[in-house]
């Protein structure tokens, strides 16, 4: 089976956040990225299917030069081969446009399950994978947190409410959006990281994929105006002086609540 | 003037409360409000739902909707909004929430924007980006898909004039690639967090797993209390997922929770802000842990925590 891996290049989610001048975005100059913290689950679980020799795995992510790096990870990591969508053009496209382009090479390759993260660390907007499943005319899932394969078809628990699972069979080809935390995520081998410099890295543009004029900024319907540090309006007291005068406060608080 | 579809959801045999929560929002937006009500057997909701802030009421009945089906209820939406003329389609971010509404997004090539806590005149939607760290102002042009955050205000509680009519939608069960299979409800936990009165958690900063018996376990222990943690600690591996408060862990109301190196992303925060009273230890003046707490430390966990160990063990004379 063929399995297509979205993976998200997002800002280190221990980077300092400032906020970029013209207020809608954050400063990206100088900052650290990493790939999408769910979308590296979903790699794992596509690289363990083929490591029982059951799929070919391809890794796609749009964005500017820095995300070949993201991509290299996953091919040192064991990807077969990666799509890197690049072009100035995309830049500014809001959820519909990501999945546009994603739907896109989608039908191009035809993969028999396409696997992303259920939401990216940077926008949390959760909106890529049910549109891109609606885009390519495939069955979906998000939030899973078990995927099992058999012929046909694959049967997710996906996680609702208070800890339940609710159990759902898609019929192939499909697409699966996970959860965090539903494997342990290898890391590349120096083995893997040198194998990863032959392994076929493609570059494709809007054009390329037909998709001229109908994404970036100006195709968004949805458009952020402003980003702002959120308003404290009834936050915390927050306790000053030494180490031992926050830590006697806090133990005359824990008594007035009765619980010493 | 917009109209409004608001899409209500059932739970346990009746609408639940965040459809409530999207008729106080409508309310607020203003315009002509409409719902739909999807399911089997759903005629005395819809009814009571039109009464209750739903106004004009579709009904969608059909098999493939008793339980929750993305296709099936993507298309009961989209003939919803067909039918309606709807121009700010309003759906809870609840796990069915968040997994339809995009879907239907993409149907009508319109805007999306989820997990809103606010919804204004435009319209524009107010939402959080960076897993709670930034505020973002959202707006969008033509038709709208929202998802609205549940409990990000209050239920409507007043009455409506309202009428229901059957919609008709057109779904072949044998057509559908995704089948509802069944409910597993949730085990039984080796770890109840939720009868504890007090919660001493941990999350990514207390850095690695060992860290938690030296750190914060100890605190809880002398308190009488239970350990928790936030959800990275057990996607991580340090702690198994019964240790977990949030929304897809244990939601918990104990008398003291203290916070240890959370930052606060919307999904932990869900599972706690409720406590009677709050405590949070971050390095980060901005975390939004901050936000809900009621008493804060700007420090390092690794001086205060060990620090205030021995404090309570001191006043408890031993």
């Amino acid at each position: 089976m063929k399995i297509m891996v979205c993976l998200k290049q997002v800002p280190h989610q221990d980077a300092r956040l400032d906020i970029a001048a013209d207020g809608t975005w954050i400063q990206e100059d100088n900052l650290k990225f990493e790939i999408n913290s769910y979308d590296t689950y979903a790699l794992e679980e596509a690289l363990g299917a083929k490591d029982a020799g059951e799929a070919e795995v391809f890794a796609v992510s749009i964005g500017p030069d820095r995300v070949t790096q993201a991509l290299r990870t996953a091919l040192g990591m064991g990807a077969d081969r990666a799509i890197h969508v690049k072009d100035p053009e995309i830049d500014g496209s809001d959820a519909l446009g990501v999945a546009k382009v994603l739907a896109a090479i989608a039908k191009q390759e035809s993969p028999d399950l396409i696997l992303m993260g259920m939401m990216s660390d940077d926008g949390n907007f959760a909106a890529v994978p049910p549109m891109l499943a609606q885009l390519v005319g495939l069955p979906h899932t998000t939030a899973a947190v078990k995927i099992e394969r058999a012929n046909g078809s694959v049967t997710c628990d996906r996680e609702i409410e208070g800890g339940a699972h609710e159990v759902v069979e898609l019929q192939s080809p499909c697409l699966v959006a996970v959860q965090s935390g539903i494997n342990q995520v290898r890391y590349a081998s120096l083995k893997g990281i040198m194998a990863a410099k032959k392994k076929p890295l493609d570059v494709k543009t809007a054009a390329d994929l037909g998709l001229t004029g109908q994404v970036g900024a100006a195709a968004a319907k949805a458009k952020i105006d402003k980003i702002s540090m959120p308003v404290k309006g009834d936050r915390a007291e927050i306790l000053e002086g030494s180490t031992d005068d926050v830590v006697g406060s806090l133990v005359t608080k824990i008594k007035e609540l009765g619980l010493l | 003037m917009s109209t409004i579809l608001i899409v209500t959801e059932i739970q346990n045999g009746s609408i639940r409360e965040a459809s409530y929560e999207l008729a106080s929002f409508a309310q607020k937006l203003g315009g002509s409000v409409k719902s739909l009500v999807m399911g089997q057997g759903v005629d005395a909701l819809a009814e009571e739902f039109s009464k209750k802030g739903g106004g004009e009421v579709l009904v969608a009945e059909h098999e493939s909707l008793a339980n929750y089906n993305a296709e099936a209820a993507s298309s009961a939406i989209l003939a919803a909004v067909a039918a309606s003329g709807a121009d700010v389609v309003l759906i809870s971010n609840t796990p069915s929430g968040w997994d339809v509404a995009p879907r239907v997004a993409a149907a009508l090539d319109c805007a999306f924007v989820s997990d809103c806590f606010q919804i204004a005149e435009g319209p524009v939607l107010q939402r959080r980006v960076f897993n709670g760290k930034l505020d973002a102002i959202v707006s969008v042009e033509g038709t709208v898909v929202a998802t609205m955050q549940p409990g990000a205000t209050s239920a409507f509680e007043g009455s409506s004039d309202g009428s229901v009519s059957k919609l008709d939608v057109s779904i072949d069960a044998g057509a559908l690639r995704t089948r509802f299979v069944e409910t597993k409800q949730a085990e039984s936990k080796g770890v109840d967090l939720t009868k504890a009165d007090i919660i001493v958690s941990g999350g990514r900063g207390v850095g690695a797993p060992e860290k938690f018996q030296e750190v914060i376990e100890p605190l809880a222990q002398i308190l009488g209390g239970a350990m928790g943690a936030s959800r990275p600690v057990v996607d991580a591996g340090w702690l198994p997922h019964e240790y977990q408060v949030g929304s897809s862990g244990q939601v918990v109301q104990p008398k003291l929770y203290i916070a240890c190196g959370i930052s606060g992303a919307i999904q932990h925060l869900v599972g706690m802000k409720t406590s009677n009273f709050i405590i949070a230890i971050n390095k980060d003046p901005d975390a939004p842990i901050f936000e809900v707490a009621d008493l804060g430390v700007v420090a390092d966990l690794f001086e205060v925590v060990p620090a205030l160990t021995k404090a309570v063990q001191a006043a408890k004379g031993g």
